[in-house]
Order: C-alpha cells, then structure tokens, then sequence
C-alpha cells in the first residue's frame, strides 16, 4: 500500500472558475477527502467529465483528468475503464449533462455495469450558459428561457437511475458535509455501477429556497427514516419523493453485486487464450475465406 | 480462349443466386485464377432482388468490370430493377430460364442484339436430376462449367462446402444437378466457344473482403479496443473483431449509439490503447463532435467510415464517394485531420496499418475511407507478407521528463509532444476539449489559442512530403493524366492500361493519402498533366473540388464524376480519356 | 469502512486533542485562504483581504498550539486525520459570496467562532482527561475571546447593506 496521501495531495492547483457559494465546492472537499480515504494515488485516477459548470471538476483534482463534450463523459469514462480496468473511474457532471444530452446513455451504462462512481451534481439549472431551463428544472420554474414558466414535469434521477437497475444509488447535499464524504467513499469503493446525485445548488441562478442554508433545515437523512437500503422497492418509493423531500443517503445498495463488465470480459479474455498465445503478425492465417 | 470473364446473375432472394457466385467464387480462386466478386440486392431483408457479378482472369482483377459476358436470368423483371448495374452488350452470352421466355425488348441497347440468348429450362433440370427446382442455381454452375471451362471438381469441393452442413441428401441432389448443368452445356454447345484460359499458376488463391480485411489489418497493427455501433455496409468489421479481438486481449464494445461508440474509443485512446472505431456516413455525420474533441485533445484515433450513397439514410447498400468533405472537414474549428483511402481489399491491409501508425505518430484521428463496394467484395488475394509493414507506437515521456515536470502539450519543434496515460507515475494531466496551455490547463488567451493552432497543424506538415502514399504510373512527362481514388481507382488503373495500349500519352496518379492535400506530389504531376480526368464517384466530384483548394489544377483537367450505385466502366473513362487527347494535338 | 468523524473523545489522549485542534486551526486557516482566493477571483478585493488576514490569525493559532504539541510530545506521529473533522470552525462554503461586504464577511467569521466553541462545549461533558478538560476549557475560552473581538470590530462596520451585487456586471456565460 502507498504512502498515506492527504487530501490535499488530491488538490490541484489550478483556481476553480466556480462562484463563490457554490455548491460544488463542498463536492471537490468531501472527493479529496473520499479519495484520501480510499488512497489510491492520483495517476491512478482517471476522472472523467462532461460540460458545465460542474464538469470542471476533474480539473481541480491532481488525478488524471478528461474534461470531454456535452452529455458524452459516460460513453467515454466507459472506454477508460475497459481500455485499464486497473484505474479507479470516476464521473462528473451536471444533471442537463448527465439527463438531457447525456439521458441516452444512462440506461446503458447502468446495464453494462462497468466499475465507475457517477457523480452528477443536480442544481435544476444551467449555470455554466446563464441559467436556462434543465431537465431537473421543477415544472413552472421561471428561466431565461421559460420565462412564464416551465411546461414540463422534471426528470427524477433517483427514480431513473434506480429504475434501471443501478446496484447503487445514494443522494448527498454539502451542507452536510460530513454525510456527503462518506457517501462518496461508500459508492467509489462500490463494485458496479454507483450513483450519487448531489444536490449542488447554483448560487448564481438558483432558486433562494435551493440553497445550501435550505437544504439544513429540509434534508432528511434515509436512515432517520428506518430505510433499509437493501431493499430496491422501499427505494424506488422513497426516490418518487424528489423534488418534495430531500432525502440524503443510500437508496439502493445490491446486498449481491453481480460481476462488472469488465470482469466478464477479463473471464472471457483468459478462456480464448488459453492453450496457445496469439501473434498479430499471424493474424492473416486465421482468414476465414480461402479458395478451395 | 478468354482471358477475362464477367459473369452476372440475377434472380429473387430466394433463389440462391449470390451462394451461387460464392461457390463459383471459391472454385475459380482454389484453381489459381484470380477473381473478384460483387453483389446487388433490393431493399427487402430477404426475397427481394438479388444479384451478383464474378470477374474471373487468368491476370490480376482490378474492378468488377463493365458489360456482361455472360448474364444468367431467372426471370425478368428482377433482371430490370438493376437496370445499368448489369449492363448487356453485342457480345454477351444470355442465359435465361426458359419458362421466364425471351428477354423484353428494352432490356438490350436499341441496335444490339445479344449475340447468343440461350433459354434453358433451369428449372426443370434441377427437378429432374435433383428433385426439386431449387437446385435450378446449381445447374447454371454446370451450364457455365461446360459452356466456358470452369473446372467442375472445384465446383463440385465449392458445393461440398455449402451443402455439407445443411442436411442429408442435399449434396447428393445438387451435384446430380451440376452433372444435369454441364451434360446440357455439352449436348447444346456455343456456337463459338468462349472458353476460359487457365491461369498462370495454379496455387490456390486467399480469398477476403474489404472489411474482413481490416478488421485483420487492425489487429496486426495492435489495436486493443474498438467501440462501434452496427451500419450497414461498415457492421462485418465490427463483428469479425467481437470475435477475434478478444482472443488477442482486446476489448470490442457494441455502444448503445454512434456517438457512444467513438467515445467509448477515445476514452480508450486516453488510457493508452490504440482503439477504432467503423461507421458508415450517417455514423460518422453523428461522431464530428466526439472527432473533434480527439484532435483538440490530440488523442489517437482511427476511425473507418466505409462510404455507401447520401446523403442521410441515402442508399445503404450501394458505393458512392461522397464522404470526403466530411471526412477532410467536419468538426467545427480549424482542425486537420488525415484521410487515406484504400482502392481495394488488399490495399486496405496495408492503408488500416498506415492509419493506425499515423494517428499514433501524431495523436490524432484519421479517417479511413473505405466504400461499400471495396469493404462487400470479395476478391482473390497473393499472400501478404506482413513483415514489410512498420508498427508505430505513440510517444510516450521519458523518465526523465516525467521527473522535471511533465507538460503534456509542450512546444516540440515537430509539434509531437510526449503522451501520457492514466496508470503512468508522474505523466498526470488534464485532456480537455477546451483550449489549452502546455500544460494542458484552460484557456481563453488567444496567443495561447494561436500557438496550439500552430502546434496541432505543424505536426502534421511532415504529410506533405509522404509521396510514398501515391501510386504514379506512366511517365512523368505524360500530359493527359487521369487521377482517381478508392473503388473507381480500380476503373482507372484497368482504363489506363487501355489508354497506353492504344497509344494514348497518359500517366496516373492514384492518392491514398486524400488529405491534407499534399500539395508537391500535385503540383508536380500537373506540371507535365495540363489534360485530364479527376474520376470518382460523386455528384460533386469531391476530390477534384478539394484539390482546387490547395493546387492549381490546369483547366484542362476536368472532373469526371457522377453519384454513386452507377460504377464507372474502363471503357468510358477511355473514351473520355481520347476526347481529352483531342484536346492536345491542338 | 473509516468512519467520517468519528471522534471517541473518551479515549482521546491529550496528544490526540492537540492534534485535532491544530487540525481544527489548519481547517479554518485553509477555508479562509479559498475563501481569500475565490473572492479575489471574482472581484471582492476588500473581503478578499479581510480573509487573507482571517486566515494569517488562524495560522497564528495553529502555530502556537503546534509549539505546545511539540514541547510536550516532539515528532511523535499524529493518529488522528484531516479527514475526521469537518467545518468545526472553517465557514461552511455556502458563506461566501461574490460581491460580499466586509459586515457579512465578519457574520461569517463570528458564525465560524460561535460553531467552535460550540465543539468544544459538547465535547466537554465526555472528556475525562483532566489534563484534556483543561485544554478543552481554555480553547473554549479562546473562542468566547474571539467572538468578542469580531463582535466589536462588528459595531464599527458600518450598518447599511452592502451593495456590491448592484454595481457588478451580469454573469457571463461559458
């Protein structure tokens, strides 16, 4: 095992463009705190994201990072991971990254089940381009670009990502800072697919009663509640109160882990090569067409 | 005796006319003759039209070929819908069923009359000889044995092949039919024989198409993922490396999407492994964004886009050479990316190596462009020796340099900085889509923005001076030229030695590098090529209108191009060629 | 699985107190210094000065609690982590603010100062250490100390809000 690392040895010095207030910086404390606590070494870490405010995360982080484009940080991650499943994959990015551009792939990455811990921070709103409408926006909310309202019921993570099978779903908030870092050590060390939405308030164009001072009073730990998280439906019901209640910590965590894909893959790798090792420069032998 | 033999077929699906041209296929390649082999069908997944087309040479194939020398129809009107696919002339031999009765009248050009229409009751032979009318294809093998010298134990070893898996009986049944085929070619023999010459040698031929082609050459040159997603005519790629990348410790990931499945690559290429991924257009229309994140972020990358007819859904069984704007400029910004294309299957071995060593050398993306016909067709192959092909690997930091404080996209003079992968000590960076400083940090300085322009293009600028990725043929003096790429290279190459035999002054040039333009090869080839053709299959003539950006291309060199699904003959591109040469006597 | 916080102030030793108040100390002096840089980055010099020094007294506090740790117990290694104490007396992130003034700067730095003392008076009741009550008490104290220093630095600011947000340009998109 290494040397302990800090987690300031997980702080990169680059200045994060975020506001003053936001949300996210709780989020990058309790990472750095998280992986600490997990102490693989930063060139270890590949950390991938999307586009948006929250996405520059991996950038404020020492691990080797991959900032990609809109919605597409979950295909790619995916493609990490199988190209070295030896690397410790995470995810970032914001709830229209990860449920509107992004929705497409989520059904998938949940069924593949490649190790990686996705980290959406959900603040209902498009910070990064000025606060338009997200998929997350509650219906009636006020943007830029509703602005007599919006028409449309928001998405539900929770529901969408339990719904889909995840093997772990939890929800956190930085204003209970404590609570959120282990939530984030729990889903990294995870064995699958692990989910946390964060409710990561914009400072900037978020709604008054959104902010972290808010959710202190609102938030409602699952435990307080008597939840077991072991039992998918009792998650699903709770996850249906999005949006009403801010539950905080484990929905859903599979008591049973099925295998990842990777270790399928890795399984299936050793069965075709078992006997004779393969040379690429013999690969012309194995044509399937041939005269006669 | 022939030298060369152009046999098409025609009936429904379901009468088993393309395994025909499969059997007929094998047989030809297992006796030493080289071959090559196309098919055509309707738009249904079974039962609609279906056809095919076997050139058969003693000398090397180098495309389908033009008019027919033998044409087999089933019935008549599936031999319409494919209309100047599989055109008729003077000379063709035609072989109908006879219930179908004689060819309509349209289907001849007006003036000329096939010179021998044979109606042959197909079906009833196979019922007779075989017990059912099904076996009417395996006649038509015995008829084309006995009527132009196609060896029948090679016919006989090809139906082996076919037959021996699907059930009792039914090998037995079809080579009493192929005895009933040749036994009616010999009691009604040709009124002028049309047999074929033996080859030169008789070792037996590799037989492979484009895709299966690729999918080996990938493997050879050590890609490790490959990310994709199914789209006709490209998927075979896809599905040859599922089941053989993993034997070699790779992964192959089926995406849930186009754009899933590049990114899927990238993030592989991110972590280290050489990684492709294999579209058509529409795929490739959806990858431009992913692609563009591969070049700001300089991350190698092959992407294969096996061209079929546009635009949109297009025509996705049929060859065009419309994708080389995309291929050259999508992706919004000032990005440059490589683009090769092979012309045929066994080119393709040899442009899939150069791909995947270009995009390592310069950390970028490079497009292959393949076409539907090239990546569908069968053709016979000499044995490649792979051990005349380089392997290239991306450059990765010293020790030394990872010691004093890695910059990942430090100014080199080549403009090639040392790359990094996630599990290296001290290599740790952030890749982005966003501009960048050496350090890989974000950026909106536009000096920066200007020096990482300049960065990314310089790398490339050894492109240039890569004449090794041409073909030039004729001498160098020649003022017609005729220039072509991909599939229609194949027309030209056979148009050219045509045009020599007839005393035409021409030389050729045949890109495999298609951009960036490399502009010495060019201009020194139109310095003597003031008259010419640029040949290639698109409505745009694409190629032509790309050079013109970068080159002066004489007036005299004119673009000879049409869409696609409607091949170019050798002897029309003659033609053009002599009228070109009018030209010059003045 | 290590647990967050975590702390069992039964069996803390006075090494083991020590160290997590100059953890305490390092915590708030490192938020301040965010604090510091977020609000020089986005146009607040004033408080963003007011926290560089806000993090120097922090620093100060540090300092001398490590003096005292390292007369009583030299290099021996430290058992308790960063990672066990959260916000005892840094300012939750959500208390800073682009455009802030220098009045909501000293809330937030009195609202850091009420919150410690508050640590060490619910850790008080479960210390049985005298040697650790009696640093407990004396932190505790520190922060009574502290409080009234910001409270009287509080009276001379001057009372009407800050209209920073007012003059600032609009938020530009990315």
């Amino acid at each position: 095992m290494n040397a302990f690392l800090a987690p300031n040895d997980y702080k990169s010095p680059l200045k994060p463009i975020w506001c003053p207030g936001c949300g996210d910086y709780g989020v990058v404390q309790a990472l750095y705190r998280a992986l600490s606590a997990i102490g693989r070494p930063p060139h270890e870490i590949a950390f991938i994201s999307g586009i948006g405010c929250s996405s520059r995360i991996p950038g404020y982080t020492t691990a080797y990072g991959f900032n990609t484009v809109h919605g597409r940080a979950l295909p790619i991650a995916q493609g990490v991971k199988l190209a070295n499943p030896d690397l410790l994959v995470v995810v970032a990015g914001g709830d229209g990254d990860g449920f509107s551009i992004g929705g497409g792939h989520v059904p998938h990455a949940i069924r593949r089940n490649v190790d990686l811990t996705y980290l959406v921070m959900d603040n209902q709103v498009y910070g990064l381009t000025k606060g338009q409408l997200s998929p997350t926006s509650p219906r009636g909310l006020k943007t830029v670009t509703s602005p007599m309202g919006s028409l449309e019921q928001p998405i539900n993570p929770l529901l969408t990502v339990l719904a889909y099978g995840a093997g772990f779903v939890a929800q956190a908030t930085p204003a209970d800072m404590p609570g959120m870092t282990a939530l984030i050590e729990e889903a990294l060390r995870y064995p699958g697919f692990s989910f946390v939405n964060i409710q990561s308030p914009c400072v900037t164009f978020g709604e008054e009663e959104q902010q972290l001072r808010a959710h202190k009073t609102r938030m409602k730990s699952l435990a307080s509640l008597g939840h077991d998280p072991t039992n998918q439906l009792a998650a699903l019901d709770l996850a249906r109160a999005y949006g009403t209640e801010l539950y905080t910590g484990v929905f859903y965590r599979n008591p049973d882990p099925p295998p990842t894909y990777e270790a399928l893959v890795r399984q299936r790798q050793a069965e075709l090569q078992r006997g004779e090792p393969r040379s690429r420069a013999r690969v012309l032998d194995g044509l399937s067409s041939r005269g006669g | 005796m022939l030298e060369d033999l152009v046999v098409g077929m025609v009936g429904s699906g379901g009468d088993g006319v393309v395994s025909a041209g499969e059997s007929l296929l094998a047989a030809v390649a297992s006796q030493g003759f080289h071959a090559l082999m196309t098919k055509s069908f309707g738009s249904q997944i079974r039962g609609g039209e279906s056809s095919c087309r076997v050139r058969i040479s003693g000398r090397k194939v180098l495309n389908p070929g033009g008019v027919l020398d033998v044409a087999v129809a089933l019935n008549w009107e599936d031999f319409r819908r494919f209309g100047a696919e599989l055109p008729l002339g003077p000379d063709t031999v035609v072989i109908h069923e006879a219930k179908a009765g004689p060819p309509p009248a349209d289907l001849a050009p007006p003036g000329h009359g096939p010179r021998q229409v044979l109606a042959v009751p197909l079906g009833e032979l196979a019922k007779s000889a075989a017990g059912t009318d099904r076996a009417k294809t395996t006649v038509v093998l015995g008829i084309l044995s006995g009527w132009f010298g196609i060896p029948p134990e090679a016919l006989d070893r090809a139906l082996q092949k076919k037959f021996a898996q699907k059930g009792e009986g039914l090998l037995e049944a079809n080579r009493k039919a192929l005895a009933a085929g040749i036994a009616h070619a010999r009691a009604h023999p040709l009124d002028a024989p049309r047999v074929l010459a033996p080859p030169p040698s008789s070792t037996p031929k590799l037989l492979c198409d484009g895709n299966e082609m690729c999918a080996s050459a990938a493997i050879f040159a050590g890609c490790e993922f490959f990310g994709g997603y199914p789209i006709t005519p490209s998927t075979e790629v896809m599905q040859i490396l599922s089941r053989e990348l993993p034997k070699y410790g790779g992964v192959v990931l089926q995406a849930e999407d186009e754009i899933s499945g590049v990114g899927a690559a990238v993030g592989a290429s991110f972590a280290g492994k050489k990684s492709m991924t294999a579209t058509s257009g529409p795929g490739m229309s959806l990858k431009t964004e992913v692609l563009g994140l591969a070049s700001i972020a300089e991350l190698p990358l092959v992407l294969v886009d096996v061209q079929r007819g546009g635009p949109s859904t297009g025509l996705p069984t049929k060859p065009e050479q419309a994708d080389l704007f995309q291929a050259a400029f999508s992706a919004h910004g000032d990005v440059l990316r490589p683009v090769l294309a092979p012309t045929g299957v066994e080119d393709t071995f040899r442009l899939t190596v150069e791909a995947f060593n270009l995009a390592e050398r310069y950390q970028t993306p490079v497009v292959l462009l393949s076409d539907q016909e090239i990546a569908q067709r069968k053709e016979t192959l000499e044995p490649i020796d792979v051990s005349r092909f380089e392997v290239l690997h991306r450059l990765v930091p010293t020790p030394e340099q990872l010691a004093e404080g890695y910059q990942r996209f430090a100014e080199t003079p080549s403009g090639v900085s040392p790359l990094s992968h996630p599990g290296m000590p001290g290599g740790n960076y952030l890749a982005a889509g966003i501009e960048h400083d050496v350090r890989g940090a974000p950026t909106a300085s536009g000096a920066v923005h200007a020096s990482m322009n300049a960065k990314r293009f310089r790398k490339l600028g050894a492109l240039q001076e890569r004449a090794d990725l041409f073909e030039r043929e004729g001498p160098r003096d020649a003022p017609l030229g005729l220039v072509s790429w991909g599939s229609s290279a194949g027309v030209a190459r056979e148009a050219f030695a045509l045009a020599r035999a007839r005393g035409l002054p021409v030389q050729l040039l045949v890109p495999h590098l298609l951009y960036p333009v490399a502009e010495p090869v060019y201009r020194e080839f139109f310095a003597s090529a003031r008259r010419g053709l640029v040949l290639e299959l698109s409505h745009q003539g694409q190629l032509y209108r790309v050079l013109r950006m970068f080159v002066d291309v004489p007036p005299g060199v004119t673009s000879f191009a049409r869409s696609g699904a409607q091949p170019f003959h050798a002897d029309e591109v003659v033609e053009r060629l002599q009228q070109q040469a009018e030209g010059l006597v003045r | 699985m290590t647990p967050v916080t975590g702390i069992d102030f039964e069996r803390l030793t006075l090494r083991d107190a020590l160290d997590l108040a100059i953890l305490i100390e390092e915590e708030a002096r490192d938020r301040y210094r965010e604090f510091s840089e977020q609000l020089a980055a986005h146009a607040t010099p004033e408080v963003a000065d007011f926290f560089t020094r806000m993090a120097r007294i922090e620093d100060r506090h540090r300092s001398e609690l490590l003096e005292r740790r390292q007369t009583l117990f030299g290099d021996a290694p430290s058992t308790v982590e960063r990672r066990q104490i959260f916000d005892v007396e840094a300012p939750g992130y959500e208390q800073a603010r682009a455009f802030m003034g220098v009045r909501e700067a000293l809330e937030t730095v009195l609202a850091s100062e009420i919150k410690a003392h508050a640590f060490f008076d619910e850790a008080l009741p479960r210390v049985k250490d005298p040697e650790l009550k009696a640093l407990f008490q004396e932190l505790r104290a520190e922060e009574v100390h502290h409080q009234a220093l910001v409270k009287s630095e509080l009276a001379r600011c001057p009372e009407k809000p800050d209209d920073g947000e007012a003059y600032a340009d609009d938020p530009v998109a990315q």
